[in-house]
């Protein structure tokens, strides 16, 4: 039988879990996360591996810091054999130490950079595509459809830029709200929050002026429309004001 | 005349300015709205293929100079609009609370006098840091011939402030815009490279030069760059390619904007800034302009083939610069990674090397990719030239479906 680990979801989890694997030397099929149904070949085992509150500490000890951010930005992604690459991430980790970074030729070591840097480069394009909306009591609310789960670090960033605001950031396909109450911010799941959309007064207005505004810094003799959707892919166009309605 | 119209004139009349980075400048935000990101923020791209970071807009499009190839020059019958500086903060705060964009360009045509027109900006720019505590990025730009204690308050205020030289050489300048003074431009650059701190223009300061309007050759321009650049500490110069707006027999009668060559001088550009190139690796005065068919890399490359192929897991980080193919992040990894392991060609893929353009040029491990007797101009000439054939037909479809 193929051997399927499963762990309760989250990162701390997922890396006692792959720490318990490599200390008994075991080489699992694949790791998924507890909402995966097994198929005929499989066989599911769920592991109650003992806590270690000092776990992150030896991880970051051994691998360096830069490659436990690595770890935590492909576990952020939806690569969908994530667990499973973290896993030989972290056996090479043990024989490389911290020059786990540099060994390209190895297949985990440059797919996790690769991811790494996808999903930092979504959170940094996030932070410009996200569009707010001003609602009737002032609150700001956005929508977006990322393709990573990025909404925690994204929410870091409007901590510090929209600071003296409320607002509300909602990730559409994981059905997640990011709140901020001017202190700091909570994430919640959608059925623990309802909340009626309405919008200010003044937000039509503001609108159609950033339409005109964009409409018209363009200079129609250089249009380039391949350029454009290189830059901002169409996969993020639902959400973005300007070119909702292109 | 409402918002909406007002907007529409001193957007369209600012958008021939390229610059548009929001980078360099790590403002705090001091209890108030916004802060500058050290990375800088694109929040959208317009149809032209352009970042869109700023809100880029004229304080006024009146002026009372008449430079040849600007759309705001006097002697043109254009609809004519002025922003009250509330009307600007107003803007420019509901844009960035919806996170549309990341600061503001501010620029103006020049009405009255320069300082006149520096006071308004100045009181604009004040206004939105000290009574809506704004503390997102600011461009402004400097008016030439302005005082310097003028200079002095809005540099204070700002991130990046910068002058356009407008044209690569005086002469040119004379020609086009005979009301604009080479000197004046250069003062500024001065003043803000000397004050230049923490608090003043953190950001820096860059500058925007027209090709295409007259006759210099990218020799030319890429040396004025590289003079700009040793003697002010630019961060940036722009190239804008020259669109033609106005009907004047001073100005070349041109049908497209020409794009592919400011293409070639941004890349040159960066060759220059980090690539450890100089003016005369690209450009000599017998071939005073860039091929349009290979980018200056790949043509420097061809014109020393002497010096290829280099071998990948021996040579220097600045030679592994001079290939084709290999940046200064692919040139980084490829120095930390050869420590560790010989490094194959199926390797190069996985650390960034872009295959198609530097495989002609390097050996690794004492291996060429293909039979080293193959090594000669016309057949890497020939290779590189029909590898970027296909994008070249594309990309002109494109232009003339609009």
């Amino acid at each position: 039988m193929n051997q399927v680990y499963l762990y309760d979801g989250s990162f701390v989890s997922l890396c006692h879990l792959i720490y318990y694997l490599l200390q008994h030397h075991i080489t699992p099929f694949s790791i998924k996360d507890c909402n995966y149904s097994c198929n005929l070949l499989e066989e599911e085992i769920y592991l109650s591996v003992p806590e270690d509150s000092l776990l992150f500490s030896k991880i970051i000890q051994g691998i360096g810091r830069f490659a436990f951010q690595v770890m935590y930005r492909v576990f952020l992604s939806n690569e969908e054999q994530k667990e499973l690459l973290l896993y030989y991430f972290l056996r090479n980790g043990v024989k490389y130490r911290s020059k786990i970074v540099y060994q390209r030729n190895l297949n985990c070591v440059c797919k996790c950079l690769k991811i790494n840097q996808y999903v930092a480069h979504e959170l940094h394009k996030m932070k410009g595509f996200l569009r707010f909306r001003e609602l009737e009591n002032q609150v700001l609310y956005a929508e977006m459809e990322p393709t990573n789960h990025i909404l925690f670090d994204l929410s870091l960033h409007f901590q510090k830029r929209l600071k003296q605001e409320f607002w509300i950031i909602k990730d559409v396909k994981r059905k997640l709200f990011s709140i901020y109450d001017k202190k700091r911010f909570y994430i919640l799941q959608e059925n623990e929050f309802v909340f009626p959309i309405l919008e200010s007064e003044s937000e039509q207005k503001m609108r159609e002026l950033w339409k005109t505004f964009y409409q018209t810094i363009a200079i129609q003799e250089r249009t380039n429309e391949r350029c454009r959707k290189n830059f901002m892919p169409k996969k993020y166009w639902k959400y973005i004001t300007e070119v909702q309605e292109l | 005349m409402n918002l909406q119209e007002k907007l529409k004139i001193l957007a369209d009349s600012a958008k021939y300015d390229a610059s548009c980075s929001s980078s360099g400048s790590g403002r705090n935000n001091t209890n108030g709205i916004g802060n500058a990101s050290i990375s800088g923020i694109c929040h959208s791209f317009s149809s032209d293929g352009r970042c869109i970071s700023l809100l880029k807009i004229l304080l006024t499009n009146c002026c009372i100079f008449d430079c040849k190839y600007c759309l705001n020059r006097k002697s043109n019958v254009i609809p004519r609009a002025i922003f009250l500086p509330e009307e600007i903060c107003e803007i420019t705060i509901n844009f960035y609370r919806r996170n549309y964009i990341e600061g503001l360009f501010l620029s103006s045509g020049i009405i009255k006098s320069p300082d006149y027109t520096m006071e308004q900006m100045i009181q604009t720019v004040s206004l939105l840091r000290h009574k809506y505590h704004f503390n997102g990025y600011i461009h402004a730009k400097a008016i030439p011939g302005a005082s310097e204690k003028l200079l002095k308050n809005l540099g204070n205020l700002v991130d990046r402030m910068s002058a356009n030289v407008e044209l690569p050489t005086e002469s040119g300048l004379q020609l086009l815009a005979p009301n604009k003074n080479h000197h004046a431009v250069q003062d500024i650059m001065k003043y803000v490279k000397i004050n230049r701190s923490k608090n003043y223009v953190p950001a820096g300061q860059s500058t925007q030069m027209i090709i295409g309007a007259t006759k210099e050759n990218d020799l030319d321009i890429m040396k004025k760059s590289k003079q700009m650049y040793q003697n002010y500490h630019l961060k940036r110069v722009f190239y804008s390619a020259y669109v033609p707006i106005n009907q004047d027999s001073m100005l070349p009668r041109l049908k497209e904007p020409p794009l592919k060559r400011e293409n070639r001088l941004y890349q040159a550009d960066w060759l220059l800034r980090y690539y450890h190139f100089e003016v005369e690796d690209l450009l000599d005065s017998n071939n005073p302009n860039f091929s349009l068919f290979l980018d200056p890399k790949s043509d420097y490359a061809l014109r020393h083939l002497n010096e290829f192929p280099k071998e990948i897991n021996r040579c220097s980080y600045y030679d592994l610069l001079k290939i084709p193919g290999i940046g200064v992040k692919s040139a980084k990894r490829i120095l930390s990674s050869r420590k560790y392991f010989t490094i194959h060609f199926e390797d190069l893929k996985r650390l960034g090397v872009v295959l198609k353009r530097a495989k002609y040029f390097i050996l690794c491990d004492g291996k060429y990719f293909v039979d080293q007797n193959l090594f000669q101009k016309h057949f890497i000439e020939a290779n590189l030239v029909l590898e970027e054939q296909p994008k070249m037909i594309q990309n002109h479809e494109q232009l003339r479906l609009f």
